[in-house]
């Protein structure tokens, strides 16, 4: 069967989240009723100590599509990725003059940057950076957690009262049900003939961090259901994976899948690098099992050595049969940018070609871009037949 | 070792810095201490060449690495970007050196004295090394670009983790990160860490950071006593030579001569109109060029608060490593580069401009430093607030084909211009 037009109500409501975002109703309502609601930046900063504190952790992203960023360039300057210039714009013109809080990670330049002139010009009540190493070692994970310890007790002071063991383990439980969900999602993909398309899995990945999770879980359960019996199935001239820079624009995504390009993974710290790790307690403390999964989590280039990183995305080639990978890098995002020529010459060598693509925050693909996948996916067709 | 040697690029570098040397030497006008500049670079760079032939370990490393342990250690340093800019500077080079990072899929993003590393590793104009070693002090292109050195090389490589914040968990992480880097460097060196070196070492540092200290009081004098773009070989000694005997001897030379030109109440240009504040580095390959310029217009650079203003603090020799890498903390560029933009890194960049008299400000706008360049808005704001004027330059410290010389020289003539209604 290949009826694509089958209806997902519930998709419809995950568009709508992402449609009114950063003032989605759902928030709005949820500060009116006196809930504190906190931006966060990078995959590194764990939600679940936000979520444990009672707040709503929601994700700073950038415009949903390329726009002119005369602020973003002014105030960090041209030669910072777009996403951070994008983020910061929104911030400057109020379009997060909700958030009580932000917290991010000393992640790359781009995002340390960012926090820096926030904290400078936009005034947000309670801010905290986190110093993430870039091993995985021992002292590594120390370090990291000493970090993760200093910022719940931060968040402390500034609530007043005491997160809880139980409140982590809690949140722990939320959040990793959500994993567990979208990994559920995830594995629908893997079929020859997936029942949903990549642009619609970043719908419901963008509405994941912009709504109460406890809702999302609701909702992302509710949307299974319906993907089970809607006997939806979308064929492909190949099937495609999506690596690089923070991307979460569904568009782009649409129009690599308008040209018979299926993206049925992605290596994204939007979408798989954010959700597939679980929290494991394991006899540890919550916040230690806390720290040890986001300092481990499915790496961002930024970690070095990167082999951890390139083995995961072989990996995922294998697991989702890809036959060809398209690398989106932000211009000025370096350390993707720095990867690139190793993980090609890696894939290359397990017979996956990789198309890589300069791209700005928010592009939807279209122009030269879409001539260059146009271009791949016949190649990448040619080379299968 | 299994370094071996490509003669033709250090040995034109070090023919270049011989007779860089030479010619100072001829000419009285010129100071002692640039002549002891060029016989650094000269014997740094023959070290290079000649580590394969001593049976030393040879080390390629990036910007602002803690290289006392090199040192301690008998290992010979080779510091990347200083090679790849010296190269483009002196051999004029950068064109092929930037075509052979592209050629290995660089994007053209990625900062080009990071580009020209891959290139020089790639055309392998220089000596093989037999260890690479880099740390994310002080971006994510040092981060980032150790791995592609170690392919390119085929050498055996460390990475030094360097935290974001000076707390004492993180202190006491990278003096762990330091320890296993002796560990790493044991292991392929075959030689063990002389405690007792490196913390004579350290004292030395100790002493340099004195008189480091000792010049920029001195320029803080009216004319200013040092000559433009001189703040490069200041950052040289201490790139080259940290806590060695050759920064000492140099730094000492220089300072003596400062001292004796301020009590003569002489300055480098002479008459001195304009007092700057230089805030990045200008483009290497117009160093002559704009030398020319400010000393026509009578301008100097006064104070460098990115590069040449060390944090306060002192070192302890009875703990060598952990001086090490608290000097790390101490140098000015994880201030205002590396670390959070405090506001108390601003009130220094303020204060500075009023310590030093300056009557305007250049910033460097280097396409390549993320980092940096993000500051460019919250610098002018900070020195607008004392009336201290602020031009921005967009340029490339090492690909000329940004922007011309006629362009920044035009720009440059418009701010003179501008300070002197002022």
């Amino acid at each position: 069967m290949n009826n694509i037009k089958s209806k997902l109500p519930t998709l419809d409501r995950f568009r709508m989240v992402n449609r009114t975002f950063p003032k989605t109703p759902e928030i709005m309502e949820l500060k009116r009723r006196g809930k504190k609601v906190f931006g966060w930046l990078c995959t590194y900063v764990p939600e679940e100590i936000i979520h444990a504190a009672g707040i709503l952790p929601v994700r700073v992203t950038g415009y949903s599509q390329e726009e002119e960023l005369e602020d973003g360039n002014a105030y960090l300057y041209i030669n910072n990725c777009s996403f951070s210039r994008s983020c910061l714009q929104m911030g400057l013109r109020g379009e997060y003059e909700h958030l009580d809080g932000l917290v991010a990670g000393s992640t790359c330049d781009g995002a340390r940057r960012l926090f820096d002139l926030w904290v400078h010009y936009i005034k947000t009540p309670f801010y905290h950076i986190l110093t993430v190493p870039r091993k995985y070692t021992e002292p590594a994970h120390s370090l990291y957690y000493e970090q993760i310890t200093n910022f719940k007790k931060h968040l402390e002071e500034y609530l007043d009262f005491e997160i809880t063991d139980t409140k982590l383990v809690q949140s722990i439980q939320v959040y990793n049900e959500s994993r567990e969900l979208l990994k559920r999602l995830y594995e629908l993909r893997k079929l020859d003939r997936p029942p949903i398309t990549g642009a619609e899995t970043m719908e419901i990945l963008n509405a994941s961090f912009r709504m109460p999770k406890e809702i999302f879980n609701q909702y992302l359960h509710q949307l299974l259901m319906e993907i089970n019996v809607s006997g939806r199935e979308y064929p492909s001239r190949v099937r495609l994976m999506v690596t690089g820079s923070v991307m979460n624009n569904p568009e782009f995504i649409h129009s690599i899948e308008e040209l018979g390009g299926l993206v049925v993974t992605d290596e994204l710290c939007t979408s798989t690098r954010y959700w597939s790790d679980p929290v494991v307690l394991d006899g540890r403390s919550p916040l230690e099992a806390i720290s040890r999964r986001y300092l481990s989590n499915f790496p961002c280039a930024r970690m070095v050595p990167s082999d951890g990183r390139f083995e995961r995305i072989l990996q995922l080639a294998r697991e989702y049969h890809v036959d060809g990978v398209i690398s989106q890098i932000i211009r000025y995002c370096v350390p993707y940018a720095h990867d690139l020529p190793l993980i090609t010459e890696k894939l290359e060598q397990i017979g996956v070609p990789t198309l890589a693509l300069d791209v700005e925050y928010g592009t939807s693909g279209s122009g030269q871009i879409r001539t260059r996948v146009q271009a791949f996916v016949e190649m990448v067709e040619t080379r299968k037949k | 070792m299994t370094t071996t040697e490509n003669k033709n690029e250090v040995d034109l570098l070090i023919r270049s810095f011989r007779l860089m040397a030479r010619m100072s030497r001829a000419r009285p006008t010129v100071r002692s201490s640039e002549t002891l500049y060029y016989q650094m670079l000269s014997e740094y760079y023959t070290r290079i060449r000649n580590a394969n032939k001593d049976g030393k370990l040879l080390a390629a490393h990036t910007v602002f690495f803690p290289t006392e342990i090199l040192y301690a250690m008998d290992i010979v340093p080779m510091h990347t970007e200083m090679t790849t800019w010296l190269t483009a500077l002196f051999l004029r080079e950068q064109a092929e050196l930037l075509a052979k990072g592209a050629e290995l899929g660089l994007a053209p993003e990625i900062c080009s004295p990071h580009r020209g590393v891959a290139g020089i590793f790639g055309l392998g104009i220089i000596p093989h090394p037999d260890v690479v070693l880099w740390s994310n002090l002080i971006c994510d292109n040092t981060a980032k670009s150790g791995e592609l050195m170690m392919k390119l090389s085929h050498s055996p490589g460390f990475f030094l983790d360097n935290p974001f914040q000076n707390s004492l968990g993180e202190m006491n992480y990278l003096v762990g990160e330091l320890q296993d880097m002796v560990y790493f460097l044991e292991e392929r060196s075959g030689r063990k860490m002389d405690w007792n070196k490196l913390s004579e070492i350290v004292a030395r540092t100790n002493l340099e950071m004195e008189i480091y200290r000792e010049i920029c009081e001195l320029r803080k004098a009216v004319p200013s006593p040092m000559s433009n773009q001189s703040y490069l070989e200041l950052l040289s000694a201490d790139y080259m030579f940290p806590g060695q005997p050759e920064a000492i001897q140099y730094l000492t030379q220089l300072r003596d001569e400062l001292k004796l030109m301020v009590q003569q109440g002489k300055g480098s240009v002479s008459p001195e109109h304009f007092r700057l504040m230089t805030l990045f580095i200008p483009p290497m390959y117009l160093t002559s060029y704009l030398d020319k310029l400010f000393d026509a217009r009578g301008a100097v650079s006064a104070v460098e608060p990115l590069f040449t203003q060390w944090s306060e603090g002192k070192l302890d020799p009875a703990k060598p490593l952990e001086s090490v890498a608290m000097k790390s903390f101490l140098i000015p560029e994880r201030r205002s580069m590396y670390g959070p933009l405090s506001g108390q890194a601003l009130q220094d960049i303020s204060n500075a401009a009023k310590q030093y008299k300056v009557d305007g400000a250049i910033y460097w706008a280097f396409i390549g430093c993320r980092h940096t360049c993000a500051t460019i808005k919250v610098i002018k704001e900070t020195l607008n607030e004392i009336d201290v004027p602020m031009l921005t330059v967009d340029c490339d410290i090492v690909d000329p084909t940004i922007n011309s010389e006629e362009e920044i020289g035009d720009k440059l003539a418009q701010f003179f211009e501008m300070l002197e209604d002022r």
